[in-house]
């Protein structure tokens, strides 16, 4: 296809670009989530409220100066794992403001608005602001704030990546660190362009299963404009799912209906419900009578992916690559 | 005035000073304890301070922490307290029902799903907060309610009745709304939203339940002799020269308005509603006159602890509030229970 081929080749050529950044001049000011932020000068001591800002931090080599994370519904990456262990991390649930306080940052990032947001439970940026502490909110859920319907619930265009390429670079600049901002964008658009590039347009398409409470009970799937049709369209392929909503529940009469090309059985690190495993998920998809009828699991075609991916962060590109890699050994058999 | 022995006005008297006293006591214990530690004297001089008595210079950290999170978080659990604690009382009256709550006309219901709206559907498109949609869905259900039962005039069954009927329309949108266009992480939202949580409110919020509970209580003792004469029936409360329907109306109304102000703060908390009216008339006896202000101070202290509770057994993470009332709150109604007990 022409226009994949083009957007291949330019997203090369941009990744291809030397990272060369000016240093920060500070005071920095950004207009992030509708609010003016100011930084007088590099954080030293920031807290990463919620797993994907946190993440980010830590790819951009800023565990020295976290003081603190907390919410992280998943675990760490893998390649992350031993810069996270010198970072406090709050709770992996949602933290206090005091206990947030009390590590007394001079900066705090936040990933949702029910970490840091007018409605939230936790803190307001309000209660930042008084102690002249800069907060800054990921600015692809706040982009999507004011379209009606559209706080975090269904998407009417495909997701990508564009604004945690945002955030990076943001957030490189925040800490005076543009280079390592630039170096790393231009790695996960690389990674994009060979993704894209390895994959002809085809009519195939994915099932992505999250979970479901118990054997039988309607599955909770990755939507069709979601992270999930993200990593579908980067793979050559369409989310068999169609309806728009993030997160749609749908029983296995319409999934088997759908008769998707792959289903991909995502593994979570929780262990909050019965199918939480890919492996309980495989072992129900082969012998499940009705469900093991379909095309895709009579001929093999189950992939594993880590159910983070799903979420829309920075997770979601390691997700294509550990499913791309799966597809093609099974394409090459 | 009936048979039942009432305890002398000195007793009265006693009671309030003393819950007086506990509940300064338990705001001093909330603004002390915290995942911060922060010396004793620092927090009577940043009280101090905020007073105009001192001018000691004070961390400004801890400054906020001590002023604008925990003494603003208690006090606003104990308007809150209070505010459900008095609802309760009222409705238990009107309807003449002892399992009469806060919720029982379908505010907490109401509020729900209006703030499903305002999270999931996006209602108001950024600009309505989500209190504000709670308040609103909030009073779309008593609306109903009142539709049904006819403004109260079809009598206490009917009002529950209505009741029921509206909680049970309200949930049932609002599970419909998460179903169809939530996805897990809005869900969660919404159950600890629902659960409710002391975690968002500041002064502003304080200020806005001071006022109405202020206006609430006062409106309800105004009508206190009224609300003992319906213990004995609406007809009862008629000879007796009282225009049932008004008051009724009044006290709905005021109730309804106290509890979806509370709701669309902190969310639903049940069991204060429930319980405090009844623990304080096993005490005091049922005279509105004593009992509602009893009951204010009562709730206000509970909730206080409570909320204590709620902020210290999990390190850097709170335990909704809900959850420590009822498990707290269920020990103490047992032993009152036991207690008051009647010889067979």
């Amino acid at each position: 296809m022409h226009l994949r081929l083009i957007i291949t080749t330019l997203a090369g050529l941009a990744a291809a670009a030397p990272a060369l950044a000016e240093p920060t001049q500070y005071p920095l000011v950004l207009e992030n989530c509708g609010t003016t932020v100011t930084i007088d000068s590099a954080p030293q001591n920031a807290v990463a409220l919620g797993q994907n800002s946190a993440e980010i931090l830590l790819m951009l080599g800023l565990q020295d100066r976290m003081a603190a994370s907390a919410f992280w519904p998943t675990k760490v990456l893998p390649e992350l794992e031993e810069a996270n262990a010198g970072v406090e991390i709050l709770t992996v649930e949602q933290p206090t403001l005091e206990g947030i306080l009390a590590r007394e940052p001079d900066f705090v990032a936040a990933q949702l608005p029910l970490l840091l947001g007018e409605d939230s439970k936790v803190a307001k940026r309000a209660d930042f602001e008084d102690l002249d502490i800069p907060s800054y909110l990921s600015p692809g859920i706040c982009n999507t704030r004011d379209d009606a319907g559209d706080i975090y619930g269904s998407r009417d265009q495909l997701w990508n990546m564009d604004p945690l390429y945002q955030e990076i670079d943001e957030l490189s600049r925040i800490f005076d660190v543009a280079d390592r901002g630039q170096a790393l964008i231009a790695d996960f658009r690389q990674r994009e362009a060979d993704l894209l590039a390895r994959f002809e347009q085809g009519d195939s398409t994915f099932l992505f299963w999250f979970s479901s409470p118990s054997e039988g009970e309607d599955a909770y799937l990755g939507g069709k404009n979601g992270a999930s049709g993200f990593i579908a369209d980067l793979l050559g392929a369409r989310n068999a799912i169609t309806t728009e909503a993030e997160w749609p529940t749908v029983g296995w009469e319409g999934i088997i209906s759908a008769d998707p090309t792959y289903i991909v059985a995502a593994s979570l690190d929780r262990d909050r419900w019965t199918l939480d495993r890919a492996e309980a998920k495989i072992a129900f998809l082969t012998t499940d009578p009705s469900v093991s009828q379909m095309a895709a699991v009579q001929e093999g075609r189950i992939l594993t992916m880590n159910g983070a991916a799903m979420n829309p962060t920075i997770r979601t590109l390691y997700g294509a690559e550990e499913l791309a890699d799966q597809l093609q050994a099974m394409r090459a058999e | 005035m009936t048979a039942r022995a009432m305890p002398g006005r000195g007793g009265f008297a006693a009671l309030l000073a003393i819950s007086a006293m506990a509940l300064t006591l338990a705001v001093a214990l909330a603004v002390s304890i915290g995942e911060m530690r922060i010396p004793l004297s620092t927090v009577a001089l940043s009280l101090t301070n905020h007073l105009g008595w001192t001018d000691a210079p004070i961390s400004r950290i801890q400054d906020s922490v001590i002023w604008d999170l925990r003494l603003s978080r208690a006090l606003v659990a104990a308007l809150c307290g209070a505010g459900l604690a008095i609802c309760g009382a009222i409705l238990q009256s009107l309807l003449r029902n002892t399992l009469a709550e806060p919720y029982v006309l379908g505010v907490s219901a109401g509020a729900s799903t209006g703030a499903v709206a305002v999270i999931i559907l996006g209602v108001g498109a950024g600009a309505v907060s989500l209190s504000a949609g709670a308040f609103a869905g909030a009073l779309a259900a008593f609306a109903f309610v009142a539709l049904l039962s006819d403004g109260g005039r079809g009598g206490p069954d009917r009002t529950i009745l209505a009741g029921v009927a509206a909680a049970q329309l309200f949930n049932a949108l609002t599970a419909y709304v998460v179903t169809t266009s939530g996805n897990a992480q809005q869900a969660r939202d919404v159950m600890f939203w629902l659960l409710g949580s002391f975690g968002g409110v500041r002064w502003p919020e304080f200020q806005l339940l001071a006022a109405v509970i202020v206006i609430g209580l006062a409106v309800c003792i105004w009508y206190a002799h009224a609300l003992d004469a319906f213990t004995f029936g609406d007809d009862a409360a008629a000879s007796m020269g009282i225009p049932v329907a008004r008051v009724r109306i009044v006290l709905f109304v005021t109730t309804a308005l106290i509890t979806a102000t509370i709701v669309s703060m902190v969310g639903s908390i049940g069991f204060v509603g429930l319980v405090v009216p009844h623990a304080v008339r096993f005490l005091i006896g049922p005279g509105h006159m004593r009992l509602l202000p009893a009951c204010a101070v009562v709730g206000a202290v509970f909730m206080v602890l409570a909320d204590i509770v709620s902020r210290s057994v999990m390190t850097q993470q709170t335990l909704p509030i809900g959850i420590v009332t009822a498990l707290v709150g269920v020990p103490c109604f047992s032993l009152i229970l036991y207690r008051a007990r009647r010889p067979a």
